[in-house]
């Protein structure tokens, strides 16, 4: 399954016959860690099971209702890909999908992403294909330390979505809610417009 | 994208070295595989969080846990009482942390937690429950009183003689001798020098504290088997961090085992262990589990470090032709209360000059604590001489670069002969690119709304060679492996090594795998801080790949299962000459002169680092620096507020790090040499392009709107203060 297709297309593509096929979620009693490193619910916390597509996949999940979406993917679906830089929305290194839109998912909790579709790092290459988007992150060399790479590709993705052949200032305006430390703004630029160049003429 | 590059003669090329090098890790930055210190989740791992001082300075006369312990899936609480280490590598008589001998003799002791606490950040008590909200729930159980006691934030009130004393000795910062006296430097004879001089000048110039932000917010993981502890943690020196923490915890190195695999920003300081793996491993020890330790940003920013906040007064003798006679400094540096690193000032080296005098005094205040930051003394130290020189030269209706090219040094402190000399070609390449000649004007020129003006500065910057160590290992197939200490901070070292080994052993890339970030599979190397990671650790790799070339060549390639190594020691020097980086930076900005506001409009670099291992990843360096720089130049402050001794800023919007949208294209030009040190060549990169970048921006600022902005960072009410000013 395209880790980009939408919502409404895949919900047409499988019908109601969307299984759960993972139940994620802490294991261990109540106030023990569990054995995978997951931390378990605060004793006493109130939660609420929520069902989300993640890069494709339908997981059912008992959150608790003052977990991020950023700590739920990463601490209980071990999705790590997702960094978390300020956890309060400044940065952008945690951007995700959310039907399709680029998000803050530090910003976002977790209970409100109940029928979400959630699009992270790990959805964007599928079968070990690379989207064109990484490939160009590499070829630019992009990303430095590479903590802020996650969110900077999920941007760019939901750029090149909405407008295929973005300007220069354009890719600056759609990203700049991305800080990179490192300050390779300008290979970040040219691996996006690369990118757009590349999928243009795929299209054409 | 591919820098220009310009080859001095005697640079041949090579076959994997020099040639445009994406990285061998790329695939992991890029698909979220890459797994940094909080991607590592461990069976039954405990989450830990840190309550911290709400006040600049105070006296914790009363610590009560007893709510926070019966709050269900607490399981360990340290505090001053009963947690109490001594972080060695966080205050150290003059601030030389790497110096067992120093630490010995240091009467500045940092604990884990202190009392009194010193500044706001400062680590009160820790928490580790089942998980990160039980954890942050627990520290407002804790119920702690204060004696309040006086404080104070700027370093020359600081040594007022009835400022509040942060230490029984006052807040003068004692040398590596435990000494209260100022960083003294000299030749010749100032005093002489200003009555030769036709004109002298005096000024004063400020730089704020700007925090290194790495995008990675720090964290550890701790993790007891026994007696022998694993610890998880950002450091860019894994091998200098075990020894930190064994000297710390009291046990013996071996039992210590320290990884560093991926690692989100370095920027600085990160060379040691911090307090947060300290906190960690004894809360880990006190709970029987595993620990993450989690600081969130705003910790990351109040309670670690950033470039020391400097003052500058300057005394410049000059003759009518424009020609330096001495050179006075009188700086202080402010340093928080503890001593994390050296509160330098750097500069005056950059001039030929026979009578200088530079005085820096490190002091103590309650702000947040200061340490290295990307070329530690040396941004502020460029900006405010070369601000001050800029001021000199207009004074005297010079030309920025003919003062320069006069003036500039030829030999360091006009004495020892640099390996090579390019500072002339740097300045004379960049002139050119931006057609200086044809398109500088004298400061002030413009009048209009739209003020444009072009600003030039320079820097020679420590390039020296060193000890460090690598093993080198090839199996019955030919595949080969580089053991190598190195975390790789985001500048790319673990790709350079590889390259270097893949030419030393002449294989391709694809033959090498590098071993690296983690104490049980790596030789000691030198960490990564100082820009010394390619020349030292690069330079280990040639010889082990040398010594394993001879082994190949005595026995063939080794049978069956059996693999041979061989390790390298090296530790080289140069002598009779001093071994520098060189390079120029030119600026061109646009000010509003009814906002105030400043647009970076064009920026062209031009380094001499040597020969280029891999121009891919060095063209990063440049430009990541050089945004660095103007960030600093422009925007970073942490501000505080002077009543509360609260910092306001601590973050990315409060401090306005640099944006996408904030960033201007560098145009970068290498010009490569061999000065026959270091590995090809290579000399120093990661701190080049940061160390002339504000005194570039400040100079074009001036050259806009003809009045200097003395106090970094250049924000657009001072500029509106110069330029009412001077209606």
């Amino acid at each position: 399954m395209s880790p980009t297709i939408s919502r409404r297309r895949f919900l047409e593509g499988t019908g109601a016959a969307v299984v759960a096929t993972t139940i994620a979620g802490p294991s261990g009693a109540q106030g023990t860690a569990d054995i995978t490193g997951t931390p378990p619910h605060a004793p006493g916390a109130r939660t609420t099971r929520i069902s989300l597509t993640v890069n494709g996949t339908a997981r059912q999940i008992e959150v608790e209702h003052r977990w991020t979406l950023a700590e739920t993917l990463r601490d209980h679906l071990h999705l790590t890909g997702t960094k978390i830089g300020c956890d309060r929305g400044e940065c952008g290194a945690c951007t995700v999908l959310v039907d399709d839109t680029p998000m803050y998912a530090c910003s976002q909790l977790a209970i409100w992403m109940d029928g979400r579709h959630i699009t992270t790092v790990e959805g964007l290459s599928a079968n070990g294909q690379l989207d064109p988007l990484q490939q160009a992150f590499i070829d630019h060399d992009a990303p430095q330390c590479g903590f802020c790479t996650s969110g900077q590709l999920m941007s760019a993705k939901a750029l090149l979505a909405a407008n295929p052949a973005p300007t220069i200032d354009e890719v600056r305006a759609a990203m700049t809610g991305n800080v990179c430390r490192c300050s390779n703004y300008a290979h970040y630029t040219e691996a996006v417009l690369a990118a757009s160049r590349q999928t243009d003429r795929r299209r054409v | 994208m591919s820098p220009q590059r310009a080859s001095s003669a005697g640079v041949q090329p090579l076959t994997t070295v020099g040639h445009p090098t994406p990285r061998i890790d790329a695939v992991e930055r890029v698909t979220g595989k890459a797994r940094y210190t909080n991607d590592v989740q461990l069976p039954g791992m405990l989450f830990a969080r840190v309550l911290r001082s709400p006040h600049p300075h105070a006296r914790i006369t009363s610590i009560d846990v007893s709510n926070a312990h019966a709050l269900p899936g607490v399981k360990a609480i340290v505090t001053h009482e009963n947690g109490q280490v001594v972080w060695g590598s966080g205050s150290v008589a003059g601030g030389q942390q790497y110096s067992d001998e120093i630490k010995k003799i240091t009467t500045h002791r940092r604990y884990t937690f202190n009392n009194p606490v010193r500044f706001v950040g400062e680590p009160v008590a820790a928490v580790a429950a089942t998980d990160r909200h039980t954890a942050e729930e627990a520290l407002h159980l804790i119920r702690v009183t204060y004696e309040v006691l006086p404080f104070v934030l700027e370093p020359e009130a600081a040594l007022a003689a009835d400022a509040p004393k942060i230490w029984p000795e006052g807040n003068l910062a004692v040398n590596n001798r435990n000494e209260p006296q100022p960083q003294v430097q000299r030749r010749g004879n100032v005093e002489e020098g200003f009555k030769a001089s036709d004109h002298v000048f005096d000024a004063r110039y400020s730089t704020a504290f700007v925090h290194n932000a790495q995008m990675e917010p720090r964290s550890a993981v701790a993790q007891w088997d026994g007696d022998r502890l694993t610890i998880y943690t950002p450091t860019g020196g894994i091998a200098n961090c075990r020894t930190d923490m064994a000297r710390d915890l009291g046990i013996p190195q071996e039992k210590v085992r320290v990884v560093c695999q991926y690692m989100g920003g370095n920027f600085g300081n990160k060379n040691q262990n911090q307090d947060a793996d300290l906190i960690a491993a004894v809360l880990a020890k006190a709970a029987g589990a595993p620990v993450k330790l989690e600081l969130s940003r705003k910790e990351d920013y109040i309670g670690m470090h950033g470039r020391w906040p400097t003052v500058q007064h300057y005394k410049i003798g000059v003759s009518n032709d424009g020609t330096l006679k001495a050179i006075q400094l009188r700086g202080f540096s402010g340093m928080g209360p503890y001593r994390k690193n050296s509160g330098a000032i750097a500069g005056t080296e950059l001039y030929q000059c026979p009578n200088v005098e530079s005085i820096v005094t490190p002091v103590f205040t309650n702000k947040t604590v200061s340490g290295n930051y990307r070329g530690p003394e040396f941004p502020q130290g460029f900006f405010g001489i070369q601000s001050m020189m800029d001021d000199v030269a207009a004074a005297l209706k010079m030309d920025p670069t003919a003062f320069i090219l006069k003036n500039m040094t030829r030999k360091f402190r006009d004495d020892t002969p640099y390996t090579n000399y390019s500072l002339e070609e740097c300045l004379l390449r960049g002139m050119e690119m931006v057609r200086w000649k044809e398109r500088w004007r004298p400061a002030g020129t413009d009048n209009g709304r739209l003020r444009r003006g072009l600003g030039v500065s320079f820097m020679a910057f420590r390039s020296g060679v060193g000890r460090s160590n690598a093993v080198a290992r090839v199996n019955a197939k030919g595949d080969y492996t580089i053991h190598v200490g190195v975390t790789d901070v985001g500048a790319g070292a673990k790709t350079t090594m590889g390259v270097i080994a893949a030419e030393a052993l002449r294989v391709p890339l694809s033959k090498v795998q590098v071993v690296w970030g983690d104490t049980e599979t790596c030789p000691y190397s030198v960490g990564e801080s100082g820009s010394r990671t390619t020349i030292m650790t690069g330079y280990a790799v040639i010889e082990a790949a040398k010594a394993l070339m001879v082994q190949i060549a005595e026995q063939g390639l080794p049978a069956g299962d059996r693999v041979l190594t061989a390790s390298s020691n090296p530790n080289p020097t140069v002598q009779g000459a001093v071994r520098n980086a060189f390079g120029a930076h030119f600026c061109e900005v646009e000010v509003e002169a009814d906002t105030g506001r400043v647009r970076v409009t064009r920026y062209v670099t031009v380094h001499d680092c040597g020969r280029i291992i891999n121009p891919l990843t060095a063209s990063s360096q440049i430009v990541g620096g050089a945004t660095q720089g103007i960030g600093m130049a422009l925007h970073e402050d942490l501000v505080y507020d002077r009543r509360s001794g609260v910092p306001l800023t601590p973050g990315y919007y409060g401090a306005r790090v640099m944006t996408h949208q904030d960033a201007v294209a560098i145009e970068n030009v290498f010009i490569e040499t061999d000065d026959g040190y270091g590995p090809y060549g290579a000399k120093s990169m990661g701190e080049s392009s940061k160390v002339p970048a504000p005194a570039a921006v400040s100079n074009a600022v001036f050259n806009a709107i003809g009045v200097r902005v003395k106090d970094l960072p250049i924000t657009r009410d001072k500029v509106l203060a110069a330029l009412g000013g001077r209606a």
